[in-house]
């Protein structure tokens, strides 16, 4: 068993689960009841622990006692320090802190670095000085075996059989997104910052959301910002994106779907009830409400409904420093601006420029003299099958969408293409 | 009009979940004991389904709140709740029982096909395999509709009841009247149809599948719906079991123990159709059984340890899920094929464990129902939740009756 020492220059760790329960004393021996709980403040790398909760009984609710009060540990009880009896007071948990028994232990958390849902078997914290540090969860089959209190026969059992340990896993606090509540705002305490959760990428943040429980994909929503969260809503099954847009506030909603490409918008805007689509388009600010009032007109399954706004097009008397100046202020997804279109006076399409172009050619040139004229263009109202079927005979990256009168409309990706057929 | 429509069409997405747990539950250890309840004593236990039905909807419902309201499986709440010491041993016992039906599901197997001539040393390693490839390769929702197809099965079970024809005017007076006579062979056999019918997988299965479907908490009065149709379901099944038996075998003096023996008792009684269907019943309800039981039960183990878990996994994403699920199926089936291994203790193991388990989860569910914490608005309502208490508490005095039953033999 450690025998946990705590005076100044100690360095030693110990698992919550070992704290838990300790017999607290005074100076004198006297007991004073069992450490129940201990109280984290938020917002440090490697928080501290600033309160105990102690147990007593026929005390129905624990009392909360300040860490400062805490004398030593001493393998099996916690010494406090003379008068620490005096100090006790009601125990209230604010919203940038957390108890570990109560809201991490046991429970679901997201380890921002591996970017998955773990169930936190045991908590590890460091006692450095006179403090107490939470440095790792133990999410492995040791933090169970500790717990259930078969750590050292089972130890013992394997090596003596195979002559291997069973390994440690833990995950960095650093690393670790709890799903504890703040009661009062229904908001994810959160750790750290909040940067760790949106360093995952939204295709596995989608995952995450997928595995978890309707209130707390609810919250970890919530707590993204909007262009993660309008990133990880397009990789979400459409039921999923139902709930969640539905569950955000209506502005808020809108705000996401501005940032979420407008064909994947126009998808989730058509699965919403006719009342929660208007209140979202109307709660939208131009020009992106036009384009998805303009996308959702399109059928199902046509080219319409799987084309993006996003792309770029100038008229056929401008040069190719125009077209870069353009290029530079735009912010759309590279797949569908890798060509530059472009048109007569009356808007009509005449021809198309590559990247290439921009690179290689004379600032000063006119894009009537470079375009290529050969395009190979769709209808909205064209089977998206079809227009599969273009992109697998040319081998283009991004197909052009013309009204009849060869107006621009908006252009389909082969990336669009694909995720429709899947 | 149009909102009937959309309900239909909504109860038909919610549905499953409730259907399919409540027809595992006529498993082959089921229509063995529904087998005996017949021949033993003809119609004069038929009453008993009915308090049976209502107890399954009772408990079945709180199953389906629970999951529709948090989301989350029971083994997961249990260890948000109650810390991880209960939960391991409470499902080292599931794991147990559980173990000991995916054998008599097997067994079930093999003895069906005998009838049909099959050799149990070709039916059960082939049903293993099946049973295997269909959760491995297959997707939730492809899996759901096998499942429902073979509820569908279980209309054979009522064709041979009407084969065997019944005498209806004795069965309408057996249950307007039912004869409460509780000798101890008669009490035996209720709390044997209590015990097969009620038992702690199902809790654990009918939860996961509800979260598995992410049903909205505005349509939980659907997926009680499907609750409900499939524990009525379910009772009228049962009910035309010992009534084929209670018909045919019941005058003959022939009383069977196993629902093979049934099947073959009532082949010169009833006529070859009859004797058929039922074996083929039997054969559909042991399959479907083996494909769900170990399916629930890694799902359950793995969802309370963390671990990672699901069908659209891949093997290396969530090892221990595949490796408990093969363990049990490859596991459960060797045990019938290996002659040596005597089938009677493991079964008796694994019923003494089931009586064991049965009231820490009902006690258990019944805590977590009604914590605001867990259920927000959606706890058991006073008068429900004092019905709720008296049905957990009747169940688990049965269960506890029928472990000393056992203990005693």
């Amino acid at each position: 068993m450690i025998k946990e020492t705590f005076e100044n220059g100690s360095e030693m760790f110990v698992f919550f689960s070992q704290l838990r329960g300790r017999p607290l004393v005074d100076e004198k021996g006297t007991h004073l009841g069992k450490l129940g709980d201990l109280k984290v403040r938020l917002g440090e790398l490697f928080p501290k622990v600033i309160a105990l909760l102690v147990r007593r009984p026929r005390e129905k609710k624990p009392l909360s006692l300040d860490w400062t009060e805490v004398q030593s540990l001493n393998g099996d009880t916690v010494r406090l320090k003379p008068g620490a009896d005096k100090k006790l007071r009601p125990a209230e948990v604010n919203h940038e802190e957390i108890l570990l028994g109560d809201e991490l232990l046991d429970k679901q958390v997201v380890d921002t670095y591996g970017a998955k849902i773990e169930r936190v078997n045991d908590i590890h914290l460091l006692v450095l000085n006179t403090d107490l540090h939470i440095v790792h969860v133990d999410i492995g089959i040791r933090g169970i075996l500790r717990r259930l209190g078969w750590i050292n026969a089972m130890d013992a059992a394997i090596n003596w059989l195979f002559a291997y340990q069973i390994k440690d896993d833990m995950v960095s606090w650093k690393f670790v997104q709890p799903l504890a509540v703040d009661m009062r705002k229904g908001n994810l305490k959160l750790n750290v910052d909040l940067k760790r959760l949106h360093e995952i990428h939204p295709s596995d943040l989608a995952d995450i959301l997928e595995e978890l429980d309707q209130e707390n994909r609810n919250r970890v929503f919530k707590a993204l910002d909007l262009q993660t969260a309008a990133e990880t809503l397009e990789e979400l099954d459409p039921r999923l994106q139902v709930s969640l847009i539905e569950s955000a506030p209506a502005a808020r909603a809108s705000d996401i779907l501005e940032e979420m490409a407008p064909d994947e918008a126009t998808d989730l805007l058509a699965d919403l009830s006719d009342d929660h689509k208007q209140r979202l388009i109307e709660t939208m600010e131009q020009p992106h409400r036009e384009t998805l009032e303009e996308l959702l007109q399109f059928g199902e399954g046509t080219a319409g409904s799987v084309m993006t706004k996003d792309f770029i097009c100038l008229e056929d008397d401008r040069t190719i420093g125009d077209a870069i100046e353009e290029f530079r202020k735009v912010r759309h997804p590279l797949d569908s601006i890798s060509y530059i279109y472009v048109t007569d006076k009356e808007k009509r399409l005449e021809g198309v420029l590559t990247l290439r172009h921009l690179i290689i050619c004379d600032h000063a040139a006119q894009l009537s003299k470079l375009m290529n004229t050969h395009l190979v263009k769709v209808r909205p109202q064209d089977d998206v099958d079809d227009v599969a079927d273009i992109f697998v005979k040319y081998k283009f990256m991004v197909l052009p969408v013309v009204d009849e009168s060869d107006h621009l409309e908006g252009v389909i990706t082969l990336k669009d293409v694909v995720e429709f057929k899947r | 009009m149009r909102a009937r429509w959309k309900g239909i069409l909504i109860f038909l997405t919610v549905a499953g979940p409730g259907i399919i747990t409540s027809n595992v539950d006529n498993d082959a250890g089921g229509i063995a004991t529904y087998s005996m309840a017949g021949s033993h004593y003809g119609y004069g236990l038929l009453w008993s389904l009915l308090p049976i039905m209502v107890a399954l909807v009772i408990i079945q419902e709180m199953s389906a709140r629970m999951g529709v309201v948090t989301g989350k499986g029971l083994s997961d709440l249990i260890r948000e709740r109650f810390g991880v010491k209960i939960t391991v041993y409470l499902l080292l016992g599931v794991v147990l029982t559980n173990f000991g039906n995916v054998i008599a599901e097997f067994a079930g197997v093999a003895s069906s096909l005998e009838i049909f001539k099959v050799s149990k040393y070709l039916s059960v390693p082939m049903a293993a395999i099946l049973v295997w490839l269909l959760v491995v390769k297959g997707t939730y929702r492809s899996v759901e509709k096998v499942f429902l197809l073979a509820c569908l099965f279980y209309v054979t079970y009522i064709v041979s009841g009407f084969l065997a024809h019944p005498d209806w005017g004795v069965i309408g007076r057996s249950l307007l009247t039912p004869s409460l006579d509780f000798s101890s062979g008669r009490l035996g056999m209720i709390v044997g149809l209590v015990g097969t019918t009620i038992a702690p997988w199902m809790q654990f299965y009918l939860q996961a599948a509800v979260v598995e479907k992410n049903i909205a908490v505005r349509d939980y009065k659907h997926s009680r719906l499907d609750v409900m149709v499939g524990s009525i379901v379910v009772t009228v099944v049962a009910a035309f079991i010992v009534l084929t038996c209670a018909a045919t075998l019941y005058p003959a003096g022939v009383e069977v123990e196993t629902a093979a023996d049934a099947a073959l008792a009532l082949e010169p009684l009833a006529g070859d159709y009859c004797a058929a269907l039922f074996a083929f019943g039997l054969l559909n309800a042991s399959l479907f059984s083996a494909s769900i039981l170990p399916l629930s039960t890694a799902f359950v183990v793995c969802e309370g340890m963390g671990w990672e878990v699901g069908v659209n996994k891949k093997f290396s994403e969530a090892p221990q899920f595949y490796g408990l699920y093969t363990l049990i199926v490859f596991l459960g089936a060797a045990v019938v094929l290996f002659p040596g291994i005597p089938l009677f203790p493991v079964m008796y193991i694994s019923q003494v464990i089931n009586g064991l388990v049965l009231p820490v989860i009902l006690v258990v569910m019944l805590l977590l129902i009604n914590n605001r914490k867990v259920m927000g608005d959606y706890t058991n309502r006073r008068v429900y939740n004092c019905v709720s208490w008296i049905t957990s508490a009747i169940l688990a005095i049965l269960s506890v009756f029928y472990l000393f039953t056992l203990v005693k033999v």
